[in-house]
């Protein structure tokens, strides 16, 4: 055994007797192979547990130079009692597109985070990056060459940068995929790497992709700016297959239920009568949708994958202003584009972004995120800035946010009018 | 707009040195002080330089970044008043 020295961690000792494997467990194995920071993360989280305060410090000059993110510096505050975790750092490192990896990258990192830190990962946080867990001020620089030297990786976003892009697998493991969302993540992670890397606006900012409305990344619960996408043709239907699922020769949500008896497949029960929209009907055996009406909720595509596909006109809808954050409930985004089509280099979605970007920058008050702005200096004024036409979509309830008001420069005289010439007319 | 970058970088390190003797840590908006003629971004690259040619330097909690100037400040936790995710 290495030469490591364990603490004492009663109550971390009762978190290993639950039925599920316990992170307990894991760090420990690793500091017995000869990490003492790992003995000591427990050791200090035994005293946190103790004391119900964490003992870590947060923030710090850290950095590798001339990158304003992508470390985040960690000390201990009681680094007598836990030497080797004193400094602490974390790594965010882009991961990439979609999270593809051969097993020789994954192998070489974890071989250079040993090396060079306390040999504990964090696959994914939750913006997306790996997450490298643990080294010291004087490792940053030379972790930073490796990664970048030896397997052409980069650090991701933190603080008040642009965060790490991320996207849905798309279409390369999935049919619904509507766009390239590994060719548009990869296309802003370039385009944007001077925001990525050097903090610019007034707090965090994330794009995130999902290649249909299923939305496997929440894009629109978790980013300032959310592009997901969508088909402006019809749902693209196999009447033989649709054929097939009534009469069960085909499994409904691709057999993802199938463990249990749920009785036979009913279209209507079960496709039909569940549709937001009510546009589809059966005509005998033989289904219809009044794509006019549909709204893109993937529902019957999800239960009838072999009869039903989006169409083929395909392309993205825009949204803004999600954020999970500290104060108040969480928000999701608000529709702003319902369709865009996406192609590179994706000129007309940058244009966009430049005059949020440029708003936000100018008026966003310090840790406001972009959902917040909007709501503070409302949805009309963000329409104006960036120069989008109001439409019906945009309104969610029209009694609780009816910002779409006229100016008064778009109405024929303004807002003057003469008070005698309208008393002719109308008695008080 | 038209200032020049140079002329820029000066003003955002005098502005940034004066502040840092009361508050050692600023938000990139309180460098839009520095120039109110200059343009957000036109501010952000010019403090970015300056933070390469180690005039500034940066701090960061994980959640924020603020820009501090070399040997003024105290402690790490003064800055941050509020948690993160
Ligand atoms: C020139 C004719 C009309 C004018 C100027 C007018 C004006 C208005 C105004 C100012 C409101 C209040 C909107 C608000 O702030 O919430 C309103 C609401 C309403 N009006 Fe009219 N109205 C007209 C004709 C009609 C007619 C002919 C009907 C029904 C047959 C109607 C039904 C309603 C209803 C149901 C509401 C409440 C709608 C809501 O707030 O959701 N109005 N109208
Ligand atoms: C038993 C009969 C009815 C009940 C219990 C009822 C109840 C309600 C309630 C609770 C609201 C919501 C009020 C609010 O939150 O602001 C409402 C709104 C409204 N009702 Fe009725 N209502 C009845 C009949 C009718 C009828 C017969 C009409 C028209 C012919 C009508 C027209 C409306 C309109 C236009 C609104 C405003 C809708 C909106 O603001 O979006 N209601 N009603
Ligand atoms: S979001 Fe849609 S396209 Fe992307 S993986 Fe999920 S189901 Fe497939
Ligand atoms: S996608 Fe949703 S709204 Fe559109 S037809 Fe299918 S169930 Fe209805």
């Amino acid at each position: 055994m290495a030469d490591v020295k364990k603490h004492d961690t009663p109550m971390l000792e009762e978190l290993k007797k639950g039925p599920f494997p316990s992170f307990v467990d894991d760090i420990e194995a690793k500091g017995l192979k000869g990490k003492q920071e790992c003995l000591d993360l427990l050791g200090q989280l035994e005293l946190s547990y103790k004391h119900k305060e964490t003992h870590w410090k947060h923030g710090g000059i850290v950095g590798v130079f001339g990158y304003g993110g992508g470390v985040i510096g960690r000390y201990s505050d009681v680094p007598d009692m836990f030497p080797s975790i004193a400094h602490f750092h974390t790594l965010r490192v882009n991961q990439p597109a979609s999270k593809f990896y051969t097993t020789a990258f994954l192998r070489k990192l974890c071989d250079l985070w040993d090396n060079r830190g306390s040999g504990m990962t964090n696959f994914h946080g939750s913006t997306g990056d790996m997450v490298l867990l643990g080294t010291k001020t004087d490792q940053l620089e030379p972790t930073f060459y490796d990664l970048t030297h030896q397997m052409g990786a980069d650090l991701g976003g933190s603080g008040s940068n642009l965060r790490t892009p991320s996207c849905c697998v798309g279409k390369a493991r999935c049919e619904w995929s509507c766009l390239d969302t590994q060719a548009i993540c990869y296309h802003l992670t370039q385009e944007y790497q001077d925001e990525l890397h050097r903090p610019a606006f007034p707090y965090k900012f994330k794009f995130k992709i999902s290649g249909c409305p299923n939305d496997c990344v929440a894009a629109i619960a978790r980013c300032d700016c959310s592009i997901i996408g969508t088909w402006r043709d019809r749902i693209r239907i196999d009447q033989k297959a649709v054929r097939a699922y009534i009469h069960g020769e085909l499994k409904p949500n691709a057999g993802a239920h199938a463990d249990r008896n749920w009785g036979k497949f009913d279209i209507q029960k079960e496709v039909i009568d569940l549709c937001p929209a009510q546009c589809m009907w059966l005509e005998g055996e033989t289904l219809h949708i009044d794509d006019s009406e549909c709204v893109r909720c993937m529902h019957c595509i999800n239960v009838m994958p072999e009869a039903l596909r989006p169409g083929v006109d395909t392309g993205a809808t825009i949204l803004v202003g999600a954020k999970a954050p500290i104060l108040e409930g969480a928000q999701l985004s608000t529709l702003v584009i319902p369709f865009m089509k996406m192609e590179p280099p994706y000129d007309e979605f940058k244009d966009f972004v430049d005059k949020v970007w440029e708003w936000w920058m100018e008026e966003g008050k310090n840790r406001e995120r972009l959902g917040e702005l909007i709501q503070r200096k409302s949805l009309q004024e963000f329409l104006r800035v960036t120069e989008l036409k109001p439409i019906p979509q945009m309104v969610k309830e029209p009694r609780s946010n009816p910002y779409v008001f006229w100016s008064a420069d778009e109405v024929p005289g303004g807002w003057d009018r003469d008070i005698k010439e309208f008393r002719k007319r109308h008695a008080a | 707009m038209a200032v020049n970058k140079e002329e820029l970088k000066q003003k955002i390190l005098e502005y940034a040195t004066k502040k840092a003797k009361h508050k050692s840590k600023m938000y990139i908006k309180d460098l839009y002080k520095a120039d109110p003629s200059a343009k957000p971004r036109e501010i952000k690259n010019a403090a970015n330089e300056l933070v390469r040619e180690g005039k500034l330097e940066f701090f960061s909690s994980g959640s924020t970044v603020m820009y501090g100037v070399p040997g003024y400040g105290k402690g790490v936790e003064e800055a941050f008043e509020e948690g993160e995710e």
